[in-house]
């Protein structure tokens, strides 16, 4: 059954190749198809000037050239209507992409600017030979372009800025291609182009584990839509570990939290020092994020005369013996309500 | 007291909003707001798009795979473009009507969520173009509930520039069962009902108040609105911007001051009260930046400014106060209060400088400088009239001759304080340098610095100007009217020997890091890499002045056999430093005033000498953490993840070990356009170990085993948390018809036993009689079971109903609300929620789709 399939695969390359180049290449699809009205280019039709725009090309793709792929040194570029002759139904479904919207009408403004070949390099050699890997450029597993080449080529136009720490990032060192989160062939994610149907799940592809942290009885708006992982985090790089978009764990919180920056008349030293002494960002099956029960939690740190060190056991419990505010409901934080810092001049103890 | 944001300000700002293109900016290298859905679709709409039964390519069947080797999505069907013009759009919306039953109230069940019965928009989107010249606009929204709603839109020009702006509001359910026993929840003003007298109520009168309470809902809704814009200036230079407000409201539990009601059952009281939320953040951003082809150059501003309403909220006390002194008595004490948070402001300004080197490298170096700040009045340190804490004998004056009671107008005002504002600041600096070459195909280096510090501006020293006393008022006078000498003031004169907080504490850091790694490819299809780290953090005020972590990690990435990535990584660190010093707080007390007189048995000890805290205790941590990905045929993938985390604190006293580890397992098949399922399995613990012990005198010997922190005390607890879960789902389209299903389940599991040495460790003696020198909590339990089916019917290109069933069983057991469910009143302790109850819902939905 796979050999007729793949000999199925193999006459429809061949057909389409043919077909391609019996017709004249530039003919090759129905008149219905959206793809026909895609201007044509210098690099494979005579009719350039026909479909010269009254707009100017856009500044961002105004310097778009034909990808170099080392894998085809001696390619040429052949155009977009020789692409689609064998492409049309990737076609149809680029088409919609932002991607394609802006190269089409700068390729129509400045017909020296290539669409197709923009991203896949030259497609002469390919064209020639579209069975031999590598000979284009191509974003998939068995495509035969080297991820580093992949990556460069989308750099081409989309470095800098959120991107501006790739190079030695834990993805880019993990051998992460742009495309194993992102798809620009289709719109499959309402913004971003990316791989899956949303960032969340985009990012679940490798950290499954952390997704299902997100169903824990508290977590952040994640799995209700309101969020993403790239609220906190910037996978294509950044300064700061795991990925944080800003320069510590509290800053990040912040964005969100801006009650908790202060600072506070008086402070509570492990918060001002890093959120996560307390709370674990993805999901936790105690109140409020927190890393384990209280007062254990708390217990911890504070061994101090007085109160805080005495080992509560069930009978505190409200249902116990002899309930305890330091056990039951909030436990600690019933009375010192203000762990994250208090601005009262009476609140040394976060009581106020 | 109370704030209000100026009305000229708001009116700008909605002239602001109006005036200025709306857009608002999701980049993932700066900010928030990148996604706006809803739990109907967390996709925003990609989920409810039709496959195309075409495929994606006439030359291949089939789904090709990312480098990394997962599936691509089968893309949906075009979408039918209808001309206007210059233009063409398309569009689609989704509305329908929504039916919750069960227990759908229950806050967990409504999670960011407020499910209602109702009509809802389930989706609206609206896309046009204009191919000439690549301009574009979009419009998307949503209403599930009155509380649950975005709505976004965009145009711009691909390309050139984007302008954006959002609505949203997002509910967040605290909870569903809270008895208040307060009037004015939600207002910074909690006052008591009719039939409950101020600080003249009884324990009865109180737990017939709050059990006559009705149950009600405490949330907080967060409502936001945000512009930005983005625009190429030039082919190399892009600038953007953004602007987000957000306003919080509602009410959430929160605690309530008062005195140790396990030490003075008959006495003290503990509260749960309801705390405001009113505030407001405005956040700001903005960059120019710069990528050419040798250099890049990025200037950055991030702004945020945050304004709580209110100052203060006060509750009112029902309770009488009573001293511990035999035949004394207590002026009540009719209000207590909490600060809120400050308003604060944030500026950063960065500048990143990046240059390309030769054998394919770069270099980076960014600098950054911020400042956050706050400068609130300071509200007085307590809110009473008349006097206040113990009438010694009975005259109801203050003097010398009755030490105890304070005339709340030498408190009850901000002049009581050494200064009227909190004038605090912290300044933040970075600076980061990064260089990365790569000599040859298969060799690449890595090099890093980064130096970062925070400057904390701002003394204060706790001084009334009034009285001449340091200090301030324990639990709002409280405290004072229980226990002679307890009211948290020193006096040189005539409480020199009480030992109570003066002085803030500030709170100054500084980090310097390295690090140095490579990675080298040996073979086509395998990848090694190495990098060393090395992060030194300097303290002020903190148990230890300098800690040094160094770590190393390997990875390893291999794609040697067909259809399998696999990805692998170990780490070995370890922090050590400086002396531990397990009481560097004593210059924030009054021990350290001029003219203090340590008492006659010396100054007790502030903790005991063997505490570690966890965030700068020596640790040895190992981790790993192993990814795989493995094409189990052309159309289905399996992946796994295993990962563990092993970390030993060289502590006596304090966490002695946490160790984590986790599992799973996730399957794809997409074997047709028409037809795609999945499932998970995921499986996970962690393991805390901590030990304490408990305090049998108040002698000056901080040393574990000795007079104050005996071995007999010692005990020891570990909590250990399962957590498993797992999920199916399948789409599948059958001519008309499209079936999809769902189903995810939780069961997590938490144990916390302990042990202990003797009676001595435990708040309750009387819990150790018979022997008993160990036990354990309940079980902390949560389950999830949810399922989801539906049925989607296309009776026309353009029409299409959808009627899906959404189930969902809650089961959850948290001994911190054991009991709670049948009563709220525990002697003079009242609380407000009742905490997290099962439930079991099911949300019924009819939602027809128009392609417009």
């Amino acid at each position: 059954m796979v050999r007729w399939i793949l000999f199925a695969q193999r006459c429809a390359r061949r057909a389409a190749v043919c077909a391609m180049l019996a017709a004249g290449i530039a003919n090759a699809q129905p008149a219905t198809d959206a793809a026909r009205d895609l201007p044509a280019s210098n690099l494979s039709a005579d009719d350039a000037q026909a479909g010269a725009s009254r707009f100017l090309a856009a500044p961002g793709f105004a310097r778009a050239t034909v990808a170099v792929n080392p894998a085809a040194p001696g390619a040429t570029p052949v155009g977009e209507k020789t692409c689609i002759a064998c492409h049309q139904l990737e076609s149809e479904h680029f088409t919609h992409t932002l991607h394609a919207l802006g190269l089409h009408a700068a390729s129509k403004a400045d017909p020296s600017i290539p669409v197709c070949e923009t991203c896949h390099g030259p497609g002469s050699a390919h064209a020639r030979d579209p069975q031999q890997a590598g000979l284009i450029i191509g974003y998939t597993r068995t495509s035969g372009t080297p991820i580093a080449v992949q990556t460069k080529t989308c750099l081409t136009c989309h470095a800098g800025g959120a991107r501006d720490h790739w190079l030695g990032s834990i993805h880019q060192r993990n051998e992460l291609s742009c495309s194993d989160c992102h798809n620009p062939m289709a719109k499959f994610s309402g913004d971003g182009l990316l791989a899956r149907r949303s960032i969340d799940e985009t990012c679940a592809q490798c950290h499954k584990d952390v997704r299902v942290q997100f169903d824990r009885r508290s977590h952040m708006p994640l799995p209700e839509g309101k969020m993403s992982c790239v609220d906190c985090h910037n996978p294509h790089g950044s300064l700061t570990e795991p990925l944080l978009k800003t320069n510590t764990v509290n800053e990040t919180c912040y964005q969100c939290h801006a009650e908790k920056r202060g600072p506070f008349l008086f402070e509570h030293a492990p918060v001002r020092d890093n959120c996560l002494t307390c709370h674990t960002p993805h999901g936790s099956n105690q109140h409020a994020l927190l890393v384990a029960p209280v007062p254990f939690l708390c217990q911890q740190c504070h061994a101090q005369t007085g109160h805080p060190n005495e080992l509560q056991t069930p009978n505190s419990l409200g249902n116990g013996r002899h309930p305890d505010e330091r056990l039951m409901g909030r436990a600690c934080l019933t009375c010192h309500a203000q762990i994250h810092g208090s601005n009262a001049p009476s609140g040394p103890k976060f009581h106020e | 007291m109370h704030r209000n944001v100026p009305a000229l300000r708001r009116s700008l700002l909605t002239t602001a909003l109006l005036a200025t293109p709306l857009f608002a900016a999701a980049d993932t290298g700066a900010g928030v707001d990148t996604w706006r859905a809803s739990k109907l679709d967390p996709t925003a709409g990609a989920a409810s798009a039709t496959p195309d039964p075409r495929g994606t390519s006439w030359l291949s069947p089939g789904q090709r795979r990312s480098p990394g080797g997962m599936l691509y999505l089968c893309p949906a069907e075009p979408p039918d473009l209808t001309d206007a013009g210059d233009w063409a759009w398309y569009g689609n919306v989704q509305f329908g009507y929504l039916s919750t039953s069960g227990d759908d109230g229950n806050a967990l069940w409504n999670r960011y969520v407020a499910w209602d019965s109702g009509l809802v928009l389930g989706l609206l989107q609206l896309s046009a173009r204009r191919a000439a010249d690549g301009s574009y606009a979009d419009v998307r929204a949503n209403r599930t509930s009155e509380d649950d709603a975005f709505f976004e839109a965009a145009f711009g020009r691909a390309g050139s520039y984007k302008v954006q702006a959002f609505l949203r509001e997002l509910p967040n359910v605290l909870s569903h069962n809270a008895k208040p026993i307060w009037n004015g929840v939600g207002t910074n003003a909690l006052t008591l009902p009719a039939n409950l007298s101020p600080a003249g109520s009884t324990t009865e009168q109180v737990a017939a108040a709050s059990a006559a309470t009705p149950e009600r809902t405490l949330k907080v809704t967060r409502s936001k609105q945000g512009v930005g814009f983005d625009m190429f200036l030039s082919p190399q230079w892009t600038v953007h911007a953004n602007f987000s407000d957000e306003e919080r409201n509602g009410a959430r539990p929160f605690g309530g001051a008062f005195y140790y009601g396990f030490a003075f059952p008959d006495n003290a009281a503990v509260f749960e009260t309801t705390k405001p939320i009113d505030d407001r953040t405005i956040n700001l951003g903005a960059a120019l930046r710069y990528a050419g082809p040798v250099w890049r150059m990025d200037f950055a501003y991030a702004g945020s400014f945050y304004r709580d309403r209110y100052t203060r909220y006060t509750y009112e006390n029902p309770f009488a106060l009573t001293p511990i002194v035999p035949g004394a008595t207590s002026p009540p004490l009719v209000r207590g209060q909490f600060a809120t948070e400050p308003d604060n402001g944030y500026h950063n300004l960065r500048a990143t400088f990046t240059r390309k080197l030769p054998w394919n490298g770069e270099a980076s170096l960014t600098a950054s400088a911020g400042q956050m700040r706050q400068n609130d009045a300071l509200i007085a340190p307590i809110d009473c009239t008349g006097t206040f804490g113990i009438d010694g004998d009975g005259s109801g004056v203050p003097g010398p001759n009755n030490p105890f009671l304070y005339s709340c107008a030498q408190w009850n005002t901000p002049a009581a304080l050494s200064r009227p504002r909190a004038d605090l600041a912290i300044d933040t600096t970075r600076v980061d340098a990064r260089a990365t070459l790569q000599p040859g195909e298969r060799f690449t280096l890595r090099a890093g610095a980064t130096f970062n510090r925070d400057d904390y501006r701002g003394t204060y020293l706790a001084y009334n100007p009034l009285t001449g006393d340091y200090g301030y008022i324990t639990e709002n006078g409280a405290a004072g009217s229980l226990v002679p000498g307890a009211v948290g003031t020193w006096n040189p004169l005539t409480s020199p020997s009480a030992i109570v907080r003066v002085r803030n504490l500030p709170l100054d850091r500084e980090t310097t890091s390295a690090n140095l790694g490579a990675d080298f490819r040996a073979s086509e299809h395998n990848t090694f890499g190495a990098t060393a780290s090395f992060k030194r953090d300097e303290r002020t005020n903190r148990e230890r002045e300098r800690a040094d972590t160094s770590s190393v990690k390997l990875t390893w990435i291999n794609r040697a056999l067909a259809g399998v990535t696999l990805r692998a990584n170990a780490t070995w660190l370890k922090r050590r430093g400086d002396d531990y010093v397990y009481d560097p707080y004593g210059f924030t007390y009054s021990t350290s005033l001029p003219g203090f007189v340590p008492p006659p048995d010396g100054v007790p000890s502030f903790t005991v000498d063997a505490m570690r805290k966890y965030d700068l205790a020596d640790v040895d941590e190992t981790k790993f953490d192993v990814m795989a990905t493995l094409a189990l045929a052309a159309d289905m993938t399996l992946s796994a993840t295993v990962r563990g985390d092993r970390n030993d604190y060289d502590a006596q006293i304090g966490r002695q070990r946490y160790d984590t580890l986790g599992a799973t397992l996730q399957w794809e098949w997409q074997p047709s356009p028409a037809t795609r399922a999945s499932a998970y399995f995921g499986y996970d613990m962690s393991r805390l170990d901590l030990a304490n012990v408990g305090d049998v005198n108040t002698t000056p010997d901080p040393t574990l085993g000795g007079a104050n922190y005996p071995d007999s005390a010692r005990w020891w607890s570990t909590d250990r948390q399962h957590n498993r879960n797992a999920g199916f789902t399948l789409d599948r389209s059958v001519g008309r018809w499209r079936f999809d299903a769902a189903w995810n389940a939780l069961y997590a599991r938490g144990i916390t036993d302990f042990r202990f040495n003797s009676g001595s460790a435990l708040a309750y003696f009387a819990d150790s009689i018979g022997g008993i020198r160990d036990g354990a909590f309940p079980a902390l339990k949560y389950r999830v079971d949810s399922v989801t089916v539906g049925a989607t019917y296309a009776w026309s290109e353009r029409w299409s109903v959808r009627v899906f069933d959404l189930v969902e069983r809650g089961r959850i057991e948290d001994w911190h609300y054991f009991g709670f469910d049948a009563e709220r009143a525990f002697g003079r302790r009242i609380y407000t929620d009742g905490g997290p109850e099962d439930y079991r819902a099911n949300l019924i939905g009819v939602l027809v789709d128009v392609k417009l």
